[in-house]
């Protein structure tokens, strides 16, 4: 059915569909103004002004082409509205998007070729995080030891001869210079293994030879011998300077011995955990207690009751808004400065924060409060005390408690980042690790963290269910 | 009896818990590093801090600077230098100096002229040979641009010998106020984060659907091959919801290199989770009836999903969708700290340099447009549903 | 025709919902099922369209046997029978106009019915319905703004677009209050009277069935148990149904 206020439009002789056409032409959404259609005029207008402001900020002048066939639709749009036609907004709204898409893409960097390209970089790391470091055996080593002289002198060391009962070495020639070719040769280390290769420089640093890049192994023989022609690596700062100088290579057999345990990074990952998981519980439980009062000040049935009470109503909420908006980590370092680093200002970081939003969520639930079953007690002649004890607490505790278990879900998550600023818990040490490389030690950390919030979370929403 | 027993029993049951309750936390506090006192005995750095996080940088004015040099023999070599004269110096500022020649911690006199009037100025030493310069006295301009300092020549003139520079400069903000730099630099990032959101939000939301019909129990049919992909799909939302986006962005970091893309990948992953949940939970929420309905009318296949199935849907799932770009852009605030772009990643670096006025200006932004973001998805939602 | 020929049905939880069920309904018939909740009357509505498949039994309308229509087929059946639900089954989100026009989905072009295209005569026949039921003025309304009566007219003015020669109602006043109840009613009996439409409409209430009907189907235990005029339930019959306890309710 078509009213009659849609006919009036439709007949209207003043509203010329070019000049609608080009109003809108000239500045988007005008013709639309011009024709009575303020609500759709200015979400054009808003559009062409969002959209030019930001390409001009971002000095993406190529994408004001993008901008064309929104220009036109809207031109076109203003000639249908004059002729009295109601056209779908459907493609107006996508020829927005495309444009605002484009920003996007542009500004958030996204390259499918650089997804491509990193992986050679990204398999290893997951990889190793697939591996998580949770068990080990220990290690028996056996090693040999020889002396080298880099670069030579007038007198070599000797060529040490095969030992009958120890592992052993002998190098040939015992001196060289650095990148030579030499060839070392061992026995009496356990047959058909793989050996790692260590080099001593003089001031004892030890390090496994490499050879472009890979490390150096030796493999046994069914004897327990190897022979392998390794290159004089260069080992010694400005080694050029300095005169011949007495190198040790160490070959190095391990063997695990004993039965499987807990290895100490999942020791150290399970002290973390734990360290966590408190942060989490003192923030909830600080939280709550801190929570729950300041939610009577910002509960407007409570408080608006006389100028005094509205205004600190408006303040507390302003007040509990900003700090919400502000993401706990970002509060995390405020309160490192503060406090310095560790887990306690990580709780600080949290209690700020889950005051700020239980004390939104508490103050909403006392808001909604049914004034009926209070009015019912009060009319037996209960007193306040009665009153607030069996008509106010039943209504709110059953929310408050649900909003604190979730709260206490969102503490533990968060928990797990706040070490990345030093706020303390498990996030400490995967940075750390990250950072080294050490990505099976991280992938112990991540995969701990995945159970033990999964665990959490599963946990909670049982009681969850139980108990609303 | 038997009453009794119970009542004893539940008493027992509740002081266990309750001790239980106790002992767990005494250990948190402890495992937590709970010092309140270290509350206040930071308080003072704090302090300064919270003034400063109040006091954004948001304007400058151009700074505008007027110089004049001349120079000093230290120590005296007998052969005083004269100072070029400098040709246009007539109307131009002009700087001199008495003696021309001296040794260290004997008294000068610097005087100039020509300078902006009542301005206040610095004056330099460019000790010979050397990048840096000395600062001394501070002086104002009188009414005629004129002034003049008594000092003495600092040592390290001395030290390096030959003819060093004596410079008086001063300087006076002009013009109209401008945005500051942190505050051009955060509305860039704040930008880049909204639209980091906006991406990571569109590109797992496109994934989360069809996943989300694999972890739906209505349309999953009850065969063991149905639950299985059920219950790995259910999985693998918990899993990834159990991680946080910024240990997330770290390992994309590696991969895809530092900025915002990868914190795109990183948010797209967090998005594909919760979306993926959340809207299983919608699809699984469908009513029979209305599918029914357009069934018995001899609708086909598709006919019954665009007319029974998509108006039930789209309402929940759109309304989820801006409630996580909401929850995105929060997120992507801090995603820039492991450095996935953002505002986040200037706002470290400005913390890290403790330029706390210009940090400023960031976690306000940060404050505005997250508010702005709720506020307005709220709004949208209600329209919706 | 309709005829109903030894049809039997047990759901996979093994529960028996209609057990050698046989009769014939006869074109212009207003047939009313009643019985119980669980009786079974649901179930036998559903197995004519098929909207749930029988165990075992023939179902034969003008001669052709839906138990045995292929997929394309049924939807050529389902087009030209009308239903309507208890819980009207519309869909809440989308508009008055959408839920009537969705009716008529087997008919149109399917393709362009996907973009939610629909010929200006079939919109013109959607508000013509609408007119019929008394809701025009709601036709842009959400269907979950409007009221319950209101909804099962919706519900109608859908069914109507099939033109169906086949009505089956599924209790489709049972969610309503008894005003209402009878002017849903009333609209289905226009069908039937003046456009020989053909009905078979299950109730809860016996007085409606008494009032509308022009012959009653009892079902018990997914047996039929009377078969026969309104006028022949006497009080021993409405004990034999409804059980010893039952007491009769009028609804005005």
């Amino acid at each position: 059915m078509v009213d009659e206020k849609d006919i009036a439009e439709e007949t209207d002789p003043n509203r010329s569909p070019a000049l609608a056409s080009l109003l809108s032409l000239i500045v988007p959404g005008a013709g639309q103004l011009y024709l009575g259609e303020r609500s759709r005029g200015l979400s054009f207008l808003g559009a062409a002004v969002i959209l030019v402001g930001l390409l001009t900020w971002l000095d993406m002048s190529l994408l004001y082409i993008g901008l064309l066939p929104f220009w036109l639709w809207n031109a076109w749009d203003a000639r249908q509205q004059a002729q009295g036609r109601q056209p779908s907004f459907v493609l107006g709204f996508v020829l927005i998007a495309v444009v605002v898409y484009a920003i996007g893409w542009q500004v958030t960097e996204i390259s499918v070729l650089k997804l491509v390209e990193g992986v050679p970089r990204i398999q290893p790391v997951v990889a190793s995080l697939l591996k998580p470091d949770v068990v080990t055996r220990d290690v028996e080593v056996m090693e040999a030891i020889h002396i080298f002289e880099s670069p030579c002198s007038g007198s070599p060391p000797a060529v040490a001869q095969p030992k009958v009962d120890a592992p052993y070495l002998i190098t040939e020639p015992t001196c060289a210079d650095v990148d030579e070719t030499i060839t070392v040769r061992g026995g009496n280390f356990p047959p058909s293994r793989t050996g790692e290769l260590w080099w001593e420089n003089p001031i004892g640093q030890a390090s496994r030879l490499r050879a472009r890049g890979e490390f150096v192994n030796f493999e046994t023989d069914a004897q327990g011998q190897f022979s392998q022609q390794i290159a004089v690596p260069d080992v010694v700062p400005e080694s050029g300077q300095h005169g011949p100088q007495i190198h040790e290579i160490k070959p190095r057999v391990s063997t695990p011995v004993g039965s499987p345990h807990a290895s100490e990074t999942f020791w150290l990952v399970v002290r973390r955990v734990g360290e966590t998981i408190a942060q989490a519980l003192m923030a909830t439980t600080l939280g709550i207690l801190l929570a729950v009062p300041v939610s009577f000040f910002s509960a407007r049935n409570l408080m608006a009751v006389n100028p005094v009470g509205t205004a600190v109503y408006y303040v507390t909420r302003t007040l509990l808004n900003i700090l919400r908006s502000v993401e706990p980590l970002i509060m995390a370092i405020v309160f490192v400065v503060w406090v310095g680093l560790g887990p306690f200002a990580g709780v600080l970081a949290l209690v700020a924060h889950s005051i700020a939003a239980l004390g939104k969520l508490y103050s909403e639930a006392i808001e909604s409060i049914d004034p009926g079953p209070i009015e019912a007690v009060s009319a037996t002649g209960a007193n306040r005390a009665q009153v607030v004890v069996y008509a106010v607490l039943p209504q709110v505790l059953p929310p408050f408690v649900a909003f604190s278990i979730y709260r206490w879900d969102i503490n533990v998550r968060m928990s797990t980042i706040l070490g990345f600023v030093g706020g303390g818990g498990i996030g400490f040490l995967l940075q750390q690790w990250i950072r080294l490389s050490d990505y099976n030690e991280a992938g112990t950390a991540i995969w701990a963290i995945a159970i033990v919030v999964t665990i959490l979370d599963y946990a909670s929403a049982q009681v969850r269910e139980r108990i609303v | 009896m038997n009453f009794e027993d119970k009542t004893w029993l539940q008493r027992g049951r509740w002081l266990l818990l309750i001790a239980l309750a106790a002992g767990m936390y005494v250990w948190s506090w402890n495992a937590a590093g709970m010092q309140p006192s270290l509350l206040i005995e930071g308080a003072p750095k704090a302090r300064g801090i919270i003034k400063d996080l109040l006091q954004p940088h948001l304007f400058t004015r151009p700074e505008e600077i007027q110089e004049a040099e001349t120079v000093i023999e230290a120590p005296c070599s007998g052969s005083p230098p004269s100072p070029a004269p400098d040709e246009g110096s007539s109307d131009g500022p002009a700087v001199q100096i008495e003696p021309a020649c001296a040794s260290a911690e004997d008294p000068v006199m610097v005087s100039g002229f020509g300078f902006r009037p009542n301005t206040s100025g610095r004056l330099h030493w460019a000790p010979a040979g050397m990048q840096g310069r000395l600062r001394d006295e501070q002086f104002t301009t009188d009414a005629q641009g004129a002034f003049t300092v008594e000092t003495t020549v600092p040592p390290l003139l001395e030290q390096q010998g030959g003819v060093s520079g004596v410079v008086a400069q001063v300087e006076w903000e002009s013009g109209a106020l401008q945005p500051s730099e942190p505050l051009r630099t955060t509305i860039e990032k704040i930008i880049e984060t909204v639209f980091l959101a906006l991406m990571a939000t569109t590109l797992g939301g496109i994934i989360a659907v069809p996943l989300s019909f694999l972890g739906a129990r209505n349309i999953m049919p009850r065969t063991p091959a149905g639950n299985a992909v059920y219950g790995l799909t259910r999985g693998f939302f918990n899993v990834m919801r159990s991680i946080e986006p910024i240990i997330l962005a770290t390992i994309f970091a590696i991969w895809v290199g530092f900025g915002p893309f990868a914190g795109v990948l990183a948010l797209s992953i967090v998005t594909i989770a919760s979306l993926g949940k959340l809207y299983s939970e919608a699809a699984e929420s469908i009513q029979e009836g209305p599918i029914e309905a357009v069934t018995a009318t001899g609708a086909n296949r598709f006919q019954v999903v665009v007319y029974g199935v998509v108006p039930q849907i789209v309402p929940p799932y759109t309304a989820f969708t801006i409630y996580q770009w909401d929850i995105n852009v929060r997120i992507s605030t801090i995603i820039g700290f492991v450095g996935g772009g953002g505002v986040g990643f200037v706002l470290r670096n400005w913390i890290n340099q403790t330029r706390w006025t210009w940090a400023s200006v960031a976690v306000w932004a940060i404050v505005i447009v997250v508010w702005l973001m709720d506020y307005t998805s709220a709004r949208v939602r209600e329209a919706i549903v | 025709m309709l005829e109903i020929q030894n049809l039997t049905k047990i759901y996979e939880d093994g529960t028996l919902a209609l057990d050698d069920v046989s009769f014939t309904v006869e074109d212009g018939e207003f047939l009313v099922v009643i019985g119980l909740s669980g009786s079974g009357k649901s179930t036998l509505l559903r197995c004519i369209n098929r909207l749930v498949e029988p165990t075992s039994g023939r179902v034969i309308w003008d001669g052709e046997d839906i138990t045995a229509a292929s997929q394309e087929e049924l939807r050529k059946i389902r087009r030209q029978i009308g239903m309507i639900f208890q819980q009207f089954n519309l869909v809440k989100r989308s508009s008055v106009m959408t839920n009537v026009l969705s009716g008529r989905l087997g008919y149109v072009n399917p393709w362009l019915s996907l973009a939610h295209q629909f010929p200006r005569e079939e919109r013109e026949r959607a508000m013509h319905n609408l007119e019929l039921v008394g809701i025009a003025g709601k036709a842009q309304n959400r269907a979950d703004e409007l009221s319950g009566g209101q909804q099962q007219r919706v519900g109608i003015a859908r069914a109507l677009m099939q033109n169906p020669k086949l009505m089956l109602a599924d209790e489709p006043v049972a969610s309503l209050d008894p005003a209402t109840s009878h002017s849903v009613l009333k609209y289905i009996e226009h069908l039937n009277r003046d456009q020989g439409v053909t009905v078979l409409c299950s109730l809860h209430f016996l007085s409606l069935a008494r009032r509308y009907g022009t012959r009653i189907i009892a079902l018990k235990a997914g047996q039929i148990v009377f078969d026969g005029l309104p006028e022949e339930i006497d009080d021993h019959r409405f004990k034999e149904i409804y059980g010893e306890e039952a007491v009769q309710v009028e609804v005005r």
